[in-house]
Protein backbone atom coordinates (compact mmCIF):
# COMPACT_ATOMS: atom_id res chain seq x y z
CA UNK A 1 0.00 0.00 0.00
CA UNK A 2 2.78 2.89 1.29
CA UNK A 3 4.98 1.72 -1.67
CA UNK A 4 2.24 3.15 -4.57
CA UNK A 5 1.60 6.69 -2.53
CA UNK A 6 5.24 7.25 -4.33
CA UNK A 7 3.69 6.94 -8.02
CA UNK A 8 2.88 10.57 -8.87
CA UNK A 9 4.53 10.60 -12.40
CA UNK A 10 2.53 12.41 -15.09
CA UNK A 11 2.78 9.65 -18.01
CA UNK A 12 1.78 7.38 -15.62
CA UNK A 13 -0.75 8.95 -14.56
CA UNK A 14 -2.28 9.53 -18.03
CA UNK A 15 -2.52 5.89 -18.20
CA UNK A 16 -3.63 5.74 -15.55
CA UNK A 17 -7.00 8.59 -16.05
CA UNK A 18 -7.18 6.71 -19.79
CA UNK A 19 -7.92 3.17 -18.01
CA UNK A 20 -10.13 4.59 -15.52
CA UNK A 21 -12.86 5.52 -17.92
CA UNK A 22 -13.27 2.35 -19.12
CA UNK A 23 -16.58 0.29 -19.05
CA UNK A 24 -15.09 -2.17 -16.70
CA UNK A 25 -14.31 -0.08 -13.85
CA UNK A 26 -17.30 1.72 -14.13
CA UNK A 27 -19.27 -1.40 -13.72
CA UNK A 28 -16.98 -1.95 -11.04
CA UNK A 29 -18.11 1.24 -8.94
CA UNK A 30 -21.89 0.73 -9.52
CA UNK A 31 -20.96 -2.72 -7.29
CA UNK A 32 -18.23 -1.31 -4.98
CA UNK A 33 -20.76 -0.71 -1.91
CA UNK A 34 -22.22 -4.44 -2.50
CA UNK A 35 -18.63 -5.60 -2.34
CA UNK A 36 -17.27 -4.14 0.63
CA UNK A 37 -20.79 -5.31 2.61
CA UNK A 38 -20.08 -8.24 0.82
CA UNK A 39 -23.08 -8.64 -1.01
CA UNK A 40 -22.09 -10.21 -3.93
CA UNK A 41 -21.80 -13.59 -5.46
CA UNK A 42 -18.76 -15.44 -5.29
CA UNK A 43 -18.42 -15.10 -8.37
CA UNK A 44 -18.55 -11.60 -9.03
CA UNK A 45 -16.82 -10.91 -5.77
CA UNK A 46 -13.52 -12.96 -7.99
CA UNK A 47 -14.34 -10.80 -11.02
CA UNK A 48 -14.16 -7.77 -8.90
CA UNK A 49 -11.22 -8.55 -7.06
CA UNK A 50 -9.52 -9.89 -10.03
CA UNK A 51 -9.71 -6.42 -11.55
CA UNK A 52 -8.09 -4.40 -8.85
CA UNK A 53 -5.45 -6.73 -8.91
CA UNK A 54 -4.78 -4.91 -12.14
CA UNK A 55 -6.13 -1.20 -12.25
CA UNK A 56 -4.79 0.64 -9.49
CA UNK A 57 -7.17 3.52 -9.94
CA UNK A 58 -9.54 0.93 -8.66
CA UNK A 59 -8.03 -0.30 -6.09
CA UNK A 60 -7.38 2.94 -4.66
CA UNK A 61 -11.08 4.01 -5.00
CA UNK A 62 -11.84 0.79 -3.25
CA UNK A 63 -9.81 1.65 -0.05
CA UNK A 64 -10.88 5.29 -0.10
CA UNK A 65 -14.51 4.17 0.07
CA UNK A 66 -13.94 1.27 2.87
CA UNK A 67 -11.95 4.50 4.66
CA UNK A 68 -14.67 6.41 4.36
CA UNK A 69 -17.67 3.97 5.64
CA UNK A 70 -15.17 3.04 8.65
CA UNK A 71 -14.61 7.00 9.96
CA UNK A 72 -19.06 7.07 9.27
CA UNK A 73 -19.11 3.94 11.86
CA UNK A 74 -16.98 5.16 14.29
CA UNK A 75 -18.34 8.66 14.51
CA UNK A 76 -18.28 9.29 18.51
CA UNK A 77 -21.79 9.84 19.54
CA UNK A 78 -22.77 13.05 20.86
CA UNK A 79 -22.75 14.43 24.91
CA UNK A 80 -26.66 14.38 26.67
CA UNK A 81 -25.78 15.58 30.02
CA UNK A 82 -28.57 15.03 32.79
CA UNK A 83 -29.69 18.36 33.39
CA UNK A 84 -30.64 18.27 29.50
CA UNK A 85 -31.93 15.27 29.59
CA UNK A 86 -34.05 15.79 32.23
CA UNK A 87 -34.95 19.30 30.53
CA UNK A 88 -36.42 18.18 27.66
CA UNK A 89 -38.38 15.39 29.58
CA UNK A 90 -40.09 18.46 30.91
CA UNK A 91 -40.79 20.07 27.69
CA UNK A 92 -41.96 17.11 25.90
CA UNK A 93 -44.78 16.29 29.00
CA UNK A 94 -45.65 19.75 29.33
CA UNK A 95 -46.33 20.11 25.68
CA UNK A 96 -48.22 16.30 25.25
CA UNK A 97 -50.18 17.81 28.15
CA UNK A 98 -50.82 21.60 27.11
CA UNK A 99 -54.25 20.50 25.20
CA UNK B 1 -33.61 -2.45 23.31
CA UNK B 2 -34.56 -6.14 23.09
CA UNK B 3 -37.81 -5.48 25.06
CA UNK B 4 -41.07 -5.39 23.07
CA UNK B 5 -43.95 -3.05 23.68
CA UNK B 6 -44.26 -1.21 27.43
CA UNK B 7 -47.22 -3.08 28.62
CA UNK B 8 -50.25 -2.86 26.75
CA UNK B 9 -52.61 0.04 28.20
CA UNK B 10 -54.85 0.08 25.29
CA UNK B 11 -56.89 -3.48 26.72
CA UNK B 12 -59.78 -2.87 28.92
CA UNK B 13 -61.32 -0.02 29.80
CA UNK B 14 -57.60 1.47 31.43
CA UNK B 15 -57.54 5.17 29.91
CA UNK B 16 -55.54 6.63 33.13
CA UNK B 17 -53.29 9.52 32.40
CA UNK B 18 -51.07 7.69 34.80
CA UNK B 19 -50.48 4.25 32.33
CA UNK B 20 -49.48 6.63 29.70
CA UNK B 21 -46.92 8.38 31.62
CA UNK B 22 -45.43 5.15 33.38
CA UNK B 23 -44.74 4.22 29.96
CA UNK B 24 -43.88 7.05 28.35
CA UNK B 25 -41.29 7.44 31.44
CA UNK B 26 -39.70 4.11 30.86
CA UNK B 27 -40.00 4.50 26.75
CA UNK B 28 -38.02 8.00 27.38
CA UNK B 29 -35.33 6.96 29.57
CA UNK B 30 -34.56 3.63 27.74
CA UNK B 31 -34.65 5.73 24.10
CA UNK B 32 -33.53 9.41 25.16
CA UNK B 33 -29.82 8.64 24.16
CA UNK B 34 -30.71 6.81 20.70
CA UNK B 35 -33.04 9.18 19.54
CA UNK B 36 -31.03 12.13 20.82
CA UNK B 37 -27.62 10.57 18.49
CA UNK B 38 -29.82 9.86 15.57
CA UNK B 39 -31.43 13.92 16.09
CA UNK B 40 -27.79 15.32 16.50
CA UNK B 41 -26.58 12.91 13.17
CA UNK B 42 -29.37 14.18 11.26
CA UNK B 43 -29.19 18.28 12.00
CA UNK B 44 -26.00 18.80 13.54
CA UNK B 45 -25.50 19.65 16.92
CA UNK B 46 -28.30 22.60 17.18
CA UNK B 47 -31.12 23.72 18.07
CA UNK B 48 -32.85 21.53 14.94
CA UNK B 49 -31.27 18.73 16.74
CA UNK B 50 -33.49 19.38 20.04
CA UNK B 51 -36.78 20.31 17.90
CA UNK B 52 -36.29 16.68 16.45
CA UNK B 53 -35.69 14.87 20.35
CA UNK B 54 -38.95 16.39 21.24
CA UNK B 55 -40.76 16.41 18.51
CA UNK B 56 -40.45 12.81 18.04
CA UNK B 57 -41.07 12.00 21.66
CA UNK B 58 -44.03 13.85 21.78
CA UNK B 59 -45.68 11.89 18.62
CA UNK B 60 -44.70 8.78 20.66
CA UNK B 61 -46.20 10.15 23.77
CA UNK B 62 -49.46 10.63 21.72
CA UNK B 63 -49.33 7.32 19.94
CA UNK B 64 -48.22 5.28 22.65
CA UNK B 65 -51.42 3.26 22.75
CA UNK B 66 -51.76 2.66 19.27
CA UNK B 67 -48.25 1.21 19.24
CA UNK B 68 -48.74 -2.78 19.09
CA UNK B 69 -45.55 -3.65 19.68
CA UNK B 70 -45.10 -5.85 16.13
CA UNK B 71 -41.99 -3.70 15.30
CA UNK B 72 -39.07 -2.82 17.73
CA UNK B 73 -39.71 0.04 19.99
CA UNK B 74 -36.34 1.66 18.73
CA UNK B 75 -37.79 0.71 15.26
CA UNK B 76 -40.68 2.62 15.67
CA UNK B 77 -39.32 5.75 17.10
CA UNK B 78 -36.59 5.92 14.28
CA UNK B 79 -39.33 5.79 11.79
CA UNK B 80 -41.09 8.34 13.91
CA UNK B 81 -38.12 10.39 14.39
CA UNK B 82 -37.46 10.35 10.13
CA UNK B 83 -40.88 11.28 9.41
CA UNK B 84 -40.35 14.24 11.63
CA UNK B 85 -37.54 15.06 10.51
CA UNK B 86 -39.26 15.16 6.73
CA UNK B 87 -41.33 18.08 8.03
CA UNK B 88 -38.79 19.97 9.53
CA UNK B 89 -36.99 20.39 6.24
CA UNK B 90 -38.96 23.06 4.51
CA UNK B 91 -38.55 25.24 7.29
CA UNK B 92 -34.63 24.77 7.34
CA UNK B 93 -31.92 26.13 4.72
CA UNK B 94 -29.67 23.54 3.38
CA UNK B 95 -29.42 21.17 0.08
CA UNK B 96 -32.51 20.62 -1.63
CA UNK B 97 -33.35 17.27 -2.16
CA UNK B 98 -32.04 16.32 -5.67
CA UNK B 99 -31.40 13.04 -6.76
CA UNK B 100 -27.60 11.56 -7.07
CA UNK B 101 -26.45 10.35 -10.14
CA UNK B 102 -23.24 8.03 -9.91
CA UNK B 103 -21.81 9.53 -13.05
CA UNK B 104 -21.26 12.58 -10.56
CA UNK B 105 -18.62 10.30 -8.82
CA UNK B 106 -16.23 8.72 -11.55
CA UNK B 107 -13.23 10.50 -10.48
CA UNK B 108 -11.51 12.67 -13.15
CA UNK B 109 -8.33 13.77 -12.07
CA UNK B 110 -5.30 11.51 -10.42
CA UNK B 111 -5.65 13.50 -6.95
CA UNK B 112 -9.83 11.86 -6.23
CA UNK B 113 -8.81 8.19 -6.27
CA UNK B 114 -7.87 8.43 -2.73
CA UNK B 115 -8.69 10.23 0.44
CA UNK B 116 -6.27 13.65 0.97
CA UNK B 117 -6.06 12.59 4.66
CA UNK B 118 -3.70 11.11 7.05
CA UNK B 119 -4.76 7.41 6.95
CA UNK B 120 -1.80 5.50 7.05
CA UNK B 121 -1.96 3.04 9.53
CA UNK B 122 -4.52 4.70 12.14
CA UNK B 123 -7.63 3.05 13.23
CA UNK B 124 -10.71 5.28 12.41
CA UNK B 125 -10.83 6.13 15.94
CA UNK B 126 -7.83 7.65 15.65
CA UNK B 127 -8.47 8.85 12.40
CA UNK B 128 -11.39 10.52 14.05
CA UNK B 129 -9.39 12.28 16.87
CA UNK B 130 -8.12 14.60 14.14
CA UNK B 131 -10.63 17.16 15.03
CA UNK B 132 -10.11 18.62 11.23
CA UNK B 133 -11.23 15.70 9.60
CA UNK B 134 -14.07 15.09 11.93
CA UNK B 135 -15.12 18.27 11.24
CA UNK B 136 -14.69 17.33 7.45
CA UNK B 137 -16.24 14.58 7.79
CA UNK B 138 -19.41 15.55 9.78
CA UNK B 139 -19.79 19.03 7.01
CA UNK B 140 -19.33 16.31 4.00
CA UNK B 141 -22.64 14.15 5.31
CA UNK B 142 -24.24 17.67 6.52
CA UNK B 143 -23.91 18.83 2.78
CA UNK B 144 -26.11 15.43 1.67
CA UNK B 145 -29.66 15.57 0.47
CA UNK B 146 -31.70 14.88 3.34
CA UNK B 147 -33.41 11.22 1.91
CA UNK B 148 -29.27 9.83 1.38
CA UNK B 149 -28.82 11.23 4.73
CA UNK B 150 -31.10 9.13 6.55
CA UNK B 151 -30.00 6.35 4.94
CA UNK B 152 -26.38 6.37 5.55
CA UNK B 153 -26.72 7.61 8.89
CA UNK B 154 -29.21 4.57 9.84
CA UNK B 155 -27.20 2.89 7.93
CA UNK B 156 -23.66 3.45 8.62
CA UNK B 157 -23.60 5.29 11.53
CA UNK B 158 -26.78 3.91 13.79
CA UNK B 159 -25.44 0.30 12.23
CA UNK B 160 -29.20 -1.21 11.01
CA UNK B 161 -29.60 -3.92 8.50
CA UNK B 162 -30.76 -2.50 4.95
CA UNK B 163 -34.27 -4.10 5.79
CA UNK B 164 -34.61 -2.36 9.11
CA UNK B 165 -33.70 0.60 7.25
CA UNK B 166 -36.48 0.05 4.87
CA UNK B 167 -38.86 -0.37 7.07
CA UNK B 168 -38.32 3.12 8.57
CA UNK B 169 -38.40 4.80 5.31
CA UNK B 170 -40.56 2.80 3.36
CA UNK B 171 -38.49 1.53 0.94
CA UNK B 172 -37.28 -1.93 -0.63
CA UNK B 173 -33.89 -3.00 0.36
CA UNK B 174 -32.90 -2.60 -3.20
CA UNK B 175 -33.39 1.05 -2.81
CA UNK B 176 -31.96 1.60 0.24
CA UNK B 177 -28.62 0.24 -1.16
CA UNK B 178 -28.91 1.93 -4.25
CA UNK B 179 -28.99 5.07 -2.20
CA UNK B 180 -26.56 3.86 0.19
CA UNK B 181 -24.22 3.61 -2.29
CA UNK B 182 -24.50 7.41 -3.64
CA UNK B 183 -24.85 8.32 -0.25
CA UNK B 184 -21.28 7.17 0.64
CA UNK B 185 -19.61 7.88 -2.94
CA UNK B 186 -20.48 12.02 -2.16
CA UNK B 187 -19.20 11.83 1.25
CA UNK B 188 -16.00 9.32 0.07
CA UNK B 189 -15.75 12.40 -2.68
CA UNK B 190 -16.50 15.39 0.08
CA UNK B 191 -13.20 13.96 1.85
CA UNK B 192 -11.17 13.40 -1.01
CA UNK B 193 -11.77 16.33 -2.84
CA UNK B 194 -11.20 19.09 0.54
CA UNK B 195 -8.06 17.70 1.75
CA UNK B 196 -7.32 17.41 5.85
CA UNK B 197 -3.89 18.21 6.90
CA UNK B 198 -2.20 15.64 9.39
CA UNK B 199 -1.98 17.33 12.66
CA UNK B 200 1.38 17.30 12.53
CA UNK B 201 2.98 16.61 9.26
CA UNK B 202 5.42 14.51 9.27
CA UNK B 203 6.66 14.94 5.56
CA UNK B 204 6.62 17.46 3.36
CA UNK B 205 4.05 18.44 1.39
CA UNK B 206 4.03 16.80 -1.81
CA UNK B 207 3.49 18.72 -4.80
CA UNK B 208 0.22 18.81 -6.51
CA UNK B 209 -0.19 19.74 -10.10
ZN1 LIG C 1 -10.59 0.02 -12.72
Amino acid sequence: MATRSTRRRTTKAAARHHRHGSGRCLKILRELSAYIDDELSGTICEEIRRHLGACPNCEDFVASLRQTVALCRNVPAPHLSAIDRARMREAILQAATAR
Amino acid sequence: MRRTTPANPQHGPDRKPAAAWLDFDQLYRDNIDLIHRFANRLCGETEAAKDLVQETFLNAYRGLKKFRGDARVSTWLYTIASRACLRMRRKRKGEPDRELSLDEFVPTSDGEFRLQIPVEGLSPEEMLQNKELQQALETAIDKLPKKYKMVLVLRDMEGLSAKEVGAIMGLNERAVKSRLHRARLFVRRELSARGVAAPEPDRPNEHHE
